[in-house]
């Protein structure tokens, strides 16, 4: 039942940014969120690709989900790895983040520049849902805004339990960015 | 002592071996094979959609992880930087047309830019997920 809640949720999110003003809503279904593990035996990245995200430039309402199964490593055992035994997606198919980029009201997008923003909400993964707040940047180029954002994961906090053969090859602390070209909707 | 000797240099070389076939068929495996790979189920693209539409939970267990043959009417071929998606669209939502939206694997591109809007094709690839607007296949190729 918390399950089905948290679907519910999950796939309303969009339209709820989406519906508080249409027209000052910004999207992308092909944004990019890449993680980063330094180890003292080997360094880890993966990248996703198919990363749908929303932002409501009136509110400063942002979201995104992706499929977990869409991460891309370069070698093909630690993708294995990381969709069965770290975080099980085929229990947990979806990650998540609703949040908001506070103070969207008086940000000047229109000026081209670069923009220092503050990205805070909560992080689902493995449904674990834990609060983040970290700065990211925004810029308009023409009809659309280029979004970043990197911040850490730990991955024990998402209920991601790395077996102790592994804590030379993987680190305690992940980097997750967050790089999206919004469209108007 | 000459036999001693021999059993360890022989164990050596064994483990040697040993070391290089772990090294080469577990650690270096090669990614699966998703052109070559038989479809583990075929339906039409927009039952497909459909289904998780109606219930995402159940498709989910049902398609995720799974070589997919689905067959649709095109409603778009685009390139995205250095990616060409193929959609089928069934209904209009937040993101505009959604549907299925499928990832054409590099050596399908000029395949699949050619491709005619409102023809009907048959793609095969590997379903990783919902996004909450589209079903996507990723590695697809026209069996």
């Amino acid at each position: 039942m918390i399950m089905l809640r948290k679907l519910l949720l999950v796939t309303f999110m969009f339209m709820f940014v989406a519906q508080s003003l249409a027209a000052q809503v910004y999207l992308t279904r092909n944004g990019t969120i890449r993680f980063f593990s330094e180890a003292p035996l080997e360094n880890i990245e993966a990248v996703n690709r198919q990363v749908n995200s929303a932002l409501n430039v009136e509110n400063g309402e942002f979201v995104f989900r992706l499929p977990m199964r869409s991460f891309s490593f370069e070698k093909a055992l630690m993708q294995e790895h990381f969709n069965d035994n770290f975080v099980e997606s085929h229990k947990y198919p979806n990650a998540s983040f609703q949040g908001e980029i506070p103070d969207m009201d008086v940000l000047d997008l229109t000026s081209g520049e670069e923009i220092d923003v503050v990205v805070q909400g909560e992080l689902t993964i493995k449904d674990v849902t834990k609060p983040i707040r970290e700065t990211g940047t925004l810029r308009m180029e023409d009809d659309t805004i280029h979004g970043k954002a990197v911040f850490i994961v730990k991955p024990e906090a998402y209920n991601i339990r790395i077996p102790n053969r592994y804590t030379r090859n993987i680190a305690s602390e992940i980097e997750v960015s967050v790089d999206v070209t919004l469209s108007p909707q | 002592m000459k036999t001693w000797k021999i059993i360890l240099v022989a164990i050596a070389i064994l483990g040697i071996i040993a070391a290089l076939i772990v090294w080469f068929f577990v650690y270096n495996k090669p990614h699966p094979d998703f052109i070559g790979a038989e479809p583990d189920m075929e339906l039409p693209a927009e039952q497909l959609y459909l289904d998780f539409i109606d219930d995402e939970q159940l498709a989910n267990d049902t398609y995720i992880d799974k070589v997919l043959q689905i067959q649709g009417e095109i409603a778009d071929v685009e390139q995205v930087d250095d990616m060409v998606i193929l959609s089928f669209v069934f209904q209009d939502g937040m993101f505009g047309g959604e549907g299925v939206r499928c990832t054409i694997h590099e050596s399908f591109h000029e395949e699949a830019l050619s491709l005619e809007v409102g023809s009907v094709v048959t793609v095969k690839g590997y379903c990783t997920g919902f996004t909450g607007s589209d079903v996507i296949i990723e590695h697809a190729s026209f069996p």
